[in-house]
This record gives C-alpha cells, structure tokens and sequence, in this order.
C-alpha cells in the first residue's frame, strides 16, 4: 500500500462535497440580490451607506444566533429556547450593571458563564434521558422567560447608568474607526494568503493534488474584494460597526469548529446517521452535550448584542428571536433532519431576513404585515428544505 | 425421529369438508409450475413447482438463501406477474396477481414474522383493519366487536377483543393476527417462521388452530426451521436449495436426519480461498460464560458463551436467524445489551463495558451486516466515511489536516479496488460490494488486531466477495484474529479455522478445520446441546 499521487481526483480539498449543494450556492445570492434591487427599487434610501450600515448591525444578532443554533442543528437536535435564553442573559448583565453597579466586562462576563453553564445542563439532560430536544428547548423556552422577567422584575433595566458609555452599550454603539477597518482587512487577507499557501505546500509535500494556483489566487482576490467592499461602505457612514465584527468573529469561530476539526465531522456524522455515527466510534453524547454548552456562549453574546441595541432590557427582549435563527439556517441550506448545512449559508441566510425586515420597515410596511411576511417566509424556507431535501 | 401420530395421512385426508376429487383425495388449491425469479444476476428461484391441496398443512424447508422467501413473495403478489416466469393457479385457473391485494383477495393470506398489527388498536380493531365492518358510512363497532368475538371463539382463542394489542404479549399478538387473516375468509394460509417467537404454550396453542384449520379444509404453507415441529405437524414437506424445490416428502415417510441431508446435500466447490495458518499465534480474545440480555430486566438472549479467537485465526460463527450470533458480536462490541454473567478478555485486559468507541481505541472494530443503517453514512463522500473512525489519525493541533486525510483516504481507496470516480463521489451511489469495501476500509483503518464481520459477503457479486475473502486473509497473515459471523454454510466451512455455532443463544457445538461437515454443523445449530455439553467430536 503505497501512497501514490491521485490522478483522477480533482483538486477540491477532501470532504467539500458535504458542506455545499449545487442548487443552493446559486439560489442564495440570487435571492439576496433579488430581494436588495426590489427594496432599491421601492426605496432608494435602502441602498445607502447609513441603512446598510444599519442593516448590519441589526443582523449582527439574529446572524449570530443562527450560527450558534447551526451547531445544534447539525446534529440533528433543535433548540426552541434561545430567543428567551437571550433575553435571560442579557437581563442577567443589565441587571448587574444598572442596578449592583458592576463594571460592564465583568457582569457580561458573568452572564455569559450562566449561558454556557445553563446549556450544558440542557444538552446534559436531553442526551441523558433521550428526550427530544424540541421538547425540553420548548419548555427551556418557557421557564427561561419568566426567569428572565423575574431578574428584571418586568421593568425596563438600561444597559447603562445615566449618561454613562459603557462597553455594553458600545456593543451596538461603538464603530471601528477607518483606519482600523483596513489594518483588519489587510491581516484577514493576509492571513487567508498563509493559510492558502501553507495548504499548497503541505498537499506538495506528501503528493495531494492541488488545485490551479490560478484559481486560489483568484479565490483570494475576491474574498478581499468583498472584505475592502464592506469596509468601503462602512467608511461611507461611521465605520465598521463593533457588532458585526463581533458576528465575524463568532461566525468564523464556528467555521473553522464545523469544517476543520474532528468535531465538526462528527456534527456532521451524526445529524447524518446517528446509529452509524455510534459504530462508528463516534462520542456522539460528548459531541452534543459539547455542541449545546457552545451554543450556550453563543446565545449569552447575542443577547448582550440584542439587548444593547435596545438600549435595555425590556420584556420583549429576545421574543421570537430563535424562529429567525432557524429560519436563517434552513434558507441557508440547513436540514432540519441534520446533516447538512453550512455557516456560510446561515449568514446568507440571516442577511436574506435583515434584508426584508429592513426594507419593510423603510417602507413603513406595518407591524401586523411584518409579522405575516415573516411567518410566510419561514414556511417557504421550512418546504424548500424538504423540496430540496427530497431531490438528494 | 419418526411421527408419533396413529391416524397416517391418508386416513385423516377423507374427512376433509373442503372441494374434493370423486376418488376421495383433496384437490389442488394452489399450485406453482416451473417458477422462476431471477433478481439481476442472481437466480433466486430456478424452475420451482410446488402443488398445495386443501386441508394439508405443507412444510417448507431450506437453508438462509434456499428461496423460501422469494417462494412466498412470488406466490402472495409482492412480486407482480411479470417480473417471473412460470405459472401459479389456484383451484386449476391461472392467477395473475399484480398486487398484495390481488391475492388477498383470492384467498391467500400471508403472516409473516414482521406482525402488521397497530399496537395502539385493539384487537377486534386490527382483526377487520382493512375490511371493516361498516353500516353505510359509519363504522358499525357493535358488529366488529360481535365478529371478532365469533371469530375468536370459532379457534377457542380466548382473547378479550377489546384488549388492546400492544398490551398482548408476542404469541397472542400473533393470533390475532391469523384470526384476521382468516377473517377474510382466507383458504390459503402462509405462515413464515411462526413460532420463532413462541415459547412453550403458545406454540400448543398455534398448533391446535393449524389443526383445526386443517380439518375445516383451510390449505396451510408452513415455513419453519424446527424441523421437529415441521414433522410433528405437517403433511407434505418441500425442500428448496438453492432456488430449486429438490423434493417432496410425505412426513410419515422420513426423519429429520434425511431432511438436513436434502437441504444441504451439495458438493463444496473450491470457492474458498482460504490459506490456513501454520501456527496461529497468542489469544487476543476470550470469552467465558457470558450471558447478556437486550434490555437490564429482559430475559437473556445469550446463555453462557463461552470461545476465544487466537492471532492469525479466522473463527467462524454460524446458527440459524434468531440464535444471536450478531447480538453476540455486538455486545462485545459494545453497541447491544446488558452483560449478566461471564468475563471477556481483550488483548489480554478486561473489556466490561465497552462503548464502540473505546472498543476501536482497544484494537477491536466491528462490520456489521446492515451496511446502509449501520455501516455508511449515505449522503457523505466516499472519503469521509473512510477516515470517520480514524479522524485522531489525520489531526494535527486539534485541526484536521486535509492533505493528511486524503492521502490515508486514497492509499484505503486503491488498496481496496473501490469502484467509483474518486473520493469525493457520495457513498450512496455505489454498488453493494464497493460499498462493503468503504465500510471494510473504515475498520480497517483504525489498525485494529481483532476484526468482527458479520455476514460480509450479504448482497454483493461473486467477484467482490472474492476479494473478501482474499482481504480476509491478509488481515490474518498480518496476526489479526478474524471473527467471521455468517448465514451460508460453505461460506463459514470455506473461510473459517474453527467454527462455533450458536443455537437460541447458546454454544450448539465448537467444532475444529478437521471436523467441518455441513450436517453436523447444521445439526447443532437445530439442535440444543444435548444435557447441556458443548457437542465436540
């Protein structure tokens, strides 16, 4: 058995095929770009550097639940609660700011050890006791909601004392200013050039194929073309907001867990098949219980972004927050089923969302006409998955 | 082992109440002439005629892939006319069933092991499910629940009909189940392995019905592999091999020894290449009176087994369905079952409560025989699933290292001669054999030194289990033990070193290269050991 070069494999790195599907990579952007030119087109302030840069902040929390719920969702597993568990941690800073005068860093610190204490316990439970998540996350839901208006006592609790800035205000508040937004763009760069480059030499080395430097370097060119693009923008307006940077650093978090460690395949293997996952060797309770604590995190950060955004906590804080989560994955070509789905396409996914629920707004759409589209687009989102999942 | 009945055959057939010819015998209700089915290349049946008359029971018998199966399927309408050759009649006029519900309708009904009964309705429910008892469009739950009681009443079955069957334990269940068939005025009866779930009473209890029936004039196929159950009851007995019906026997006329003779009687072709080893090296597995049960309170389904498997061996263990052979590979896997008794010794450390996970960390990893639930994850590429047992091996730094994986990947995938574009192309799209292959490829990449397979060869082509068994033998040429789990017999008897087989969960015999012979075999896996001791030689 000795190795010899490949030569009729082609140059994709292994295990890319299960990460992507033809009819979805094109689908997406052609929504979200459908969907941007009609909002142009009803509106012209929707397309203007203030708006987007407000659209992105107002993603930047749904965007990065979705991302936490994905890690769930692969699996096979859901989790109804972490709309109410948002507003439950961000209740539990606010609280510990406004009203104890902690130091913001430490209560929101604090908090988001209760969010991942809190979800550990839960995927504890459900993998114990072989219960269904949707069960257990909807009664998560239920109980984490009124132990989040027993924190606030149903008041209103600002995320800051008086007059004061605080980092969690700045959360929502706080822009990058422009020199920084280029310093962060040319390092992503940058860095996406080593790795690149590191990759090719590693697959050189032991006699993988690669594919055409041609086309990495024009991959890398692109993804800077986009990064300068968004930072362009942003400098149009106040800069690159705090919040998304927090998205991006979340998101690429988890893009790295899903498809480059072994923990992400066993995500992956399991939402697939979880009784050959099992023979397999795979831990698939220790996988899971893992995947709950670390969306646990990822609910405590976006409840401290949604909550600053509000400017307070308040007793909506968080409500329906986890059916724009999943609904952002299952657009982004997540299955509910398990198994498929990617962080790429929850983002794709969360911006198709921001985008409607902005252009509405900017059209002044009615509250009651909101929540119909929102609804409607889930069910559309819910019977594309099983269309499409029925084509495989 | 002859009938122990004083009335013979030919006295009881001339009180038969049903259609009968002038000169006193029962007439033809249900025959098959020169059937055939192939399935691709495989002849599953190969010019099978078989004749069923009323008021018989008639036995059929045969090893696991004789054709029983594919028989019934013919004969009930799972397989549609036209996608066999040959005819079926039933009172002399040709059928052409396109449906289950064709030859439901002409009569013919089927009880398989699989029960289709709804556990949540209760019985007079599920008696008439299909064929309800209606008063326009209601349904008329006084007459069901009148009929059912009739019904059961006519077979002296005394079961409330308003029980609800999942309340009924396996053996009632499987009564009501043949009072529904006859509820539909069923003439034809087939029962598939009936009492493989019964236990002592409940057989009487089935075997008085069949009786009953019998003398009522009902026409009963009987599948069992209790051959002296077959023989306490049965008629006529039919014996398939191979696809082909071999012969018919009126049971007053034979024994049990001259059935396994006819269901085995071919000769071994050197199919087999297996090299014995000269000297088979240190133990790496034993295992000693162990006795495990599927759930803590269940009864156990595994007594007090007891083998060891050495390196460079290949153990063979054999049984008929249902004697838990895969069950026994499973638990020590780690993947079934409670343990209540016994030791198991693995590489020389105790293995008490495995997970599969830390099975395979051992050195121990197991194939198991449903490839597509078990074995494969279906929507992933080939070289995924070859490196999932193995991702600790391609990681680096907590990361996987992609260049890594795809070498060990490819270097699996040309040394198995997987058929397929590349590593990349999705499992679900190959052939069973190349499918078995990634499956075999992802154990073996965990470098284990003992290797369970179970049934291996199930469902791929001759030249893919060629090369099997040839894999079979490098792992053992390489020191690794092989335990080789198998429902063909030439196929244990070729490849295996020794042979262990298992009857209802227990040892039936152990038996060494030199004593291999397939009567024998089958016989202690029909057989309980008899006082208890293993059966050597």
């Amino acid at each position: 058995m000795t190795p010899t070069a490949p030569a009729t494999s082609g140059p994709a790195p292994a295990g890319t095929a299960i990460y992507s599907s033809p009819l979805r990579t094109l689908t997406m952007p052609a929504m979200l770009v459908a969907i941007w030119v009609l909002f142009a087109l009803l509106s012209p302030q929707f397309l203007s550097a203030r708006n987007l840069s407000m659209l992105m902040i107002e993603l930047s929390a749904t965007a990065t639940l979705a991302v936490g719920v994905l890690l769930v969702l692969l699996p096979g597993h859901t989790d109804l609660s972490v709309g109410a568990g948002a507003g439950l941690t961000g209740g539990i800073a606010s609280v510990l700011v406004f009203q104890h005068g902690w130091p913001a860093p430490a209560a929101l610190a604090l908090s988001f050890v209760c969010g991942v204490v809190l979800w550990s316990l839960m995927g504890l439970f459900i993998v114990k006791n072989r219960i269904q998540a949707f069960i257990i996350t909807l009664s998560g839901m239920l109980a984490f909601k009124g132990a989040f208006w027993l924190v606030i006592r149903s008041a209103t609790v600002p995320v800051a004392r008086g007059g004061e800035s605080n980092l969690y205000a700045a959360i929502t508040t706080y822009y990058l200013p422009g020199w920084a937004g280029w310093v962060l763009v040319a390092g992503i760069v940058a860095l996406l050039a080593a790795l690149t480059w590191r990759g090719r030499r590693r697959r050189a080395a032991v006699g993988a194929a690669r594919e055409p430097v041609e086309i990495a370097v024009l991959r890398l060119v692109v993804a800077a073309q986009a990064l300068a693009l968004v930072v362009l923008v942003c400098g149009q307006y106040r800069g690159l907001p705090l919040a998304f940077v927090i998205l991006c650093v979340v998101a690429t978090i988890v893009h790295i867990l899903t498809r480059h460690t072994p923990f992400g395949r066993h995500l992956y293997a399991i939402g697939g098949n979880e009784e050959a996952a099992l023979v397999s060797g795979i831990p698939v309770q220790r996988v899971v219980v893992t995947a709950f604590t670390l969306l646990g995190g990822i609910v405590a950060v976006a409840g401290f972004m949604s909550t600053a955004y509000a400017g307070a906590s308040t007793t909506t804080v968080g409500d329906l927050m986890e059916l724009d989560a999943i609904a952002a994955c299952v657009i982004g070509g997540t299955s509910l089923k398990g198994g498929r789905g990617s962080v790429l396409g929850a983002l794709f996914g969360a911006l198709i969302m921001a985008s409607l629920l902005n252009g509405m707004t900017l059209m002044a759409v009615a509250p009651e006409l909101k929540m119909i589209v929102r609804g409607v687009v889930l069910a559309l989102a819910v019977w594309m998955d099983v269309r499409l999942g029925s084509a495989r | 082992m002859k009938r122990e009945e004083s009335a013979g055959p030919a006295s009881r057939q001339r009180v038969q109440a049903g259609p009968g010819r002038l000169d006193g015998t029962p007439a033809v209700v249900l025959e098959a002439r020169a059937l055939t089915k192939r399935f691709g290349g495989v002849n599953a049946l190969r010019d099978v005629s078989f004749d069923l008359r009323a008021g018989e029971i008639h036995a059929l018998c045969g090893e696991n892939g004789a054709g029983k199966s594919t028989l019934i399927k013919t004969l009930s309408g799972l397989h549609p006319h036209g996608s066999y050759d040959g005819e079926i009649r039933i009172d002399g006029r040709e059928v052409r069933f396109r449906s289950l519900a064709d030859a439901d309708r002409a009569g013919l009904a089927v009880i398989y092991q699989e029960l289709a009964l709804v556990g949540e309705m209760t019985v007079a429910e599920n008696i008439f499910l299909g064929s309800e008892r209606c008063h326009g469009p209601w349904i008329d739950w006084a007459r069901t629940h009148r009929d059912a009681a009739a019904l059961l009443a006519r077979f002296n079955i005394s079961i409330n009909p308003g029980t609800r069957v999942s309340e009924l334990g396996v053996g009632q269940q499987q009564l009501v189940e043949i009072v529904k068939a006859l509820g539909k005025d069923a003439r034809i009866l087939i029962l598939d392995e009936p009492t493989a779930a019964l236990a002592g009473a409940e057989v009487e209890i089935l075997l008085r019905i069949l009786r009953d029936l019998r003398a009522q004039g009902v026409a009963i196929i009987y599948i069992s592999h209790k051959l002296s159950e077959v023989m306490a009851l049965a008629d006529r007995i039919t014996i398939l091999r191979d696809g082909a019906s071999v012969v018919t026997l009126a049971a007053a006329e034979t024994d049990v020894p001259t059935l396994i003779r006819h269901m085995v009687g071919r000769k071994i072709e050197d199919l087999f290449p297996r090299d014995r080893p000269h000297a088979p090296g240190e133990e790496l597995l034993r295992v000693h009176r162990l006795t495990a049960a599927p759930t803590p309170q269940a009864a156990p389904q595994l007594h007090d087994v007891s083998f060891s498997v050495r390196a460079g061996e290949v153990l063979g263990i054999g049984g008929l369905m249902g004697a838990g052979r895969s069950e026994l590979l499973l638990h020590l896997f780690g993947a079934w079952g409670h343990r209540r008794a016994g030791a198991v010794t693995l590489l020389g450390r105790p293995h008490p409560a495995p997970t599969p996970r830390e099975s395979i960390r051992r050195g121990l990893v197991m194939v198991t025989d449903d490839r597509k639930r078990y074995g494969l994850h279906l929507d992933l590429p080939i070289g995924a699933n070859l490196s999932l047992s193995s991702l600790g091996r391609v990681t680096s730094a907590g990361f996987l290292d992609p260049a890594a994986e795809e070498l060990v990947n490819q270097r699996f995938f040309d040394a198995l001669r997987v058929k397929a574009p590349g590593l990349d192309a999705p499992v679900g799209g190959l052939s069973g054999g190349n499918q078995q292959k990634v499956v075999l490829g992802k154990a073996l990449m965990t470098e284990p030194r003992v290797i369970f397979l179970d049934e291996p060869t199930r469902g791929i082509d001759v030249g893919a289990k060629l090369e099997v068994y040839q894999l079979i033998n490098e792992l053992s040429a390489q020191g690794k033990a092989v335990v080789l789990v198998s429902s063909e017999l030439p196929e244990l008897m070729g490849m295996s070193d020794r042979i262990v087989m298992l009857h209802e969960g227990a040892v039936g015999g152990v038996f060494e290269h030199a004593e291999f012979d397939q009567e024998r075999l089958l016989a202690a896996a029909m057989t309980p050991a008899a006082d208890g001791k293993i059966l050597h030689s």
